[in-house]
């Protein structure tokens, strides 16, 4: 295992800023952060995250998917901040659901991972 | 011609296979009608089994939940220390009190007991709902009917592990009410596999049945989801399939469409490369998509010969409709969902939404599944603003008739099925 300086595995470091905003255990927790976010901040974040994620995702697979340490469950999570803003970076160019109006689901249930 | 296209049978249209629904125009005061709503309730929702959870939700004796049904009331489904699944009435036998909640007594609970005490004056239940003990007995009277007192049974049912009440004793059971069809293709699928669940619910202003019917047709897609697929409207017509590529069976009051779509990306054996702003490079990286993660479970032997009934190419999934409000799809790519819709008032509903896949074998396969949950979500929420956008326009009265084409076969076909239920009950009644 890689070494850890700060709360990521060291070969993402460079993803840190990104943390204390993205790496949200809960579905409820990124929609909600996404909704607080400008469409420009959403992409940064994006453009952040997205040429280091294949790489993420081959380093993850070699850990057991139900094990994973705490750094690695925080760049997991950074993952599924991804693709939570994957739909208003790349195809409705602002945070919201276009024509979604007052439209909001409560998650009920999700994976504890 | 493009690949889907190709998918074109060039077969008649479907709805003049039922010539009892007729092709005229529709009225949909069925759905903003305060009297119809009442019919509908006494005529449907009290006498027809009702899905309420799976059976995964009782993992041990001694658990259970509650579901507050508004006009039908609260009840509580528990796994009794006999291994059964009960339902009851949320009522105690003393005074009435609701016996099982937690801090708000209009909020939905689970938990594990090994009994219900009544929070009033301490009455005791089994989790069969029979009465255990009764706090100061001495002071009641001979009148007391110890051996009787209890939360009041529903009668309950589980079939492929969706537990089913029904509020009426006279009705058929579950099998004879849905059909040997529908009980065989069903349980074809290994739904106890599928425990990696996500879950959703929302409150919606709309009748339940405008509800429904975003889900009834592929006519939709293009328009109200058309910038998922192509910025161009005309190109995003195009990535929708040929509406003769689907399979109908209206077996009333149940039905099945099954629905066509890509073929899953082949086994990655190479980088997906730079990163682009481009949802399909996203699709193409975390391996799924609206239709699904591209990686099928090869273990879970799903894919049985009842799937995909009616032979379309490209299957995709077929949706059962459960009358009156449940949908339940199973995929080809190894997952399922359930969309319920549980009626409040004429125009509101309870919204659920719950997907269910594999445990994931790594990081790969439960980022998939993320993807694959988040695209839904989108749709849905979309769908769920038309919903009330309809609802709040057709409540004014202003239109009397609408227009349903063919691709609109089963809307057509569940308004029909509903007016008949409630006609035949009220029928019923005047004998």
């Amino acid at each position: 295992m890689s070494t850890t300086t700060g709360t990521l595995p060291g070969k993402f470091s460079v993803l840190e800023p990104w943390v204390e905003d993205w790496a949200l255990a809960s579905r409820p927790e990124r929609y909600a952060k996404r909704l607080t976010k400008t469409i420009d901040e959403l992409g940064e974040f994006y453009d952040a995250i997205a040429p280091l994620a294949e790489e993420a995702i081959a380093y993850l697979d070699t850990f057991e998917v139900n094990d994973l340490p705490e750094a690695e469950t925080r760049l997991l999570h950074l993952l599924y901040s991804m693709i939570m803003v994957s739909y208003p970076v790349n195809i409705f160019k602002q945070p919201r659901i276009p024509d979604s109006g007052a439209a909001f689901f409560n998650a009920t249930v999700e994976p504890a991972i | 011609m493009s690949s889907i296209e190709k998918l074109a049978t060039g077969r008649a249209k479907y709805t003049l296979d039922y010539p009892e629904l007729g092709t005229g125009p529709v009225s949909y005061e069925d759905s903003i009608s305060e009297e119809f709503y009442q019919a509908e309730h006494e005529a449907i929702f009290r006498r027809t089994w009702l899905k309420v959870g799976r059976v995964e939700q009782l993992p041990r004796n001694g658990t259970f939940f509650t579901r507050e049904f508004r006009g039908l009331g609260s009840i509580v489904i528990s796994r009794h220390t006999d291994g059964e699944v009960y339902a009851l009435h949320n009522v105690c036998a003393h005074r009435g009190n609701k016996v099982v909640w937690q801090e708000h007594p209009g909020e939905e609970s689970k938990g594990s007991a090994r009994q219900f005490q009544c929070k009033y004056h301490g009455w005791r239940y089994g989790l069969d709902g029979r009465c255990s003990y009764v706090t100061k007995r001495d002071q009641f009277f001979d009148s007391l009917p110890d051996d009787e007192l209890g939360m009041p049974q529903l009668r309950c049912e589980v079939l492929a592990g969706f537990i089913f009440v029904n509020f009426s004793q006279d009705a058929p059971t579950l099998r004879d009410f849905l059909g040997e069809k529908l009980v065989t293709e069903l349980e074809a699928w290994p739904f106890e596999k599928f425990t990696n669940h996500w879950g959703f619910k929302t409150l919606i202003k709309g009748n339940w049945k405008i509800g429904i019917d975003a889900l009834l047709e592929w006519y939709h897609p293009a328009y109200v989801h058309g910038r998922f697929l192509n910025a161009d409207m005309s190109k995003a017509e195009k990535l929708v399939p040929p509406m003769d590529s689907y399979h109908y069976d209206l077996f009333a009051p149940h039905m099945l469409t099954s629905v066509p779509g890509p073929p899953p990306l082949k086994k990655r054996t190479q980088s997906v490369g730079p990163a682009q702003r481009d949802q399909d490079w996203v699709y193409r990286l975390f391996r799924g998509g609206i239709f699904g993660p591209d990686d099928l479970p090869e273990d879970i032997d799903y894919l049985t010969p009842e799937r995909n009934p009616g032979n379309i190419q490209y299957w995709s999934n077929d949706q059962y409709w459960l009358f009156p409000n449940l949908s339940i799809q199973l995929w080809h790519r190894g997952y399922y969902i359930t969309y319920q819709y549980i009626p409040e008032s004429v125009g509101t509903h309870s919204y659920e939404v719950d997907i269910y896949f594999p445990e994931p074998k790594n990081v790969t396969e439960r980022l998939g599944q993320e993807l694959v949950v988040d695209s839904t979500i989108e749709f849905a929420m979309q769908d769920t603003n038309t919903v009330e956008a309809t609802w709040s326009a057709l409540n004014n009265r202003a239109q009397g008739t609408f227009h349903l084409s063919d691709m609109e076969l089963m809307i057509r076909q569940f308004h029909h099925v509903v007016r008949e239920a409630v006609a035949a009950h009220q029928a019923g009644k005047e004998k």
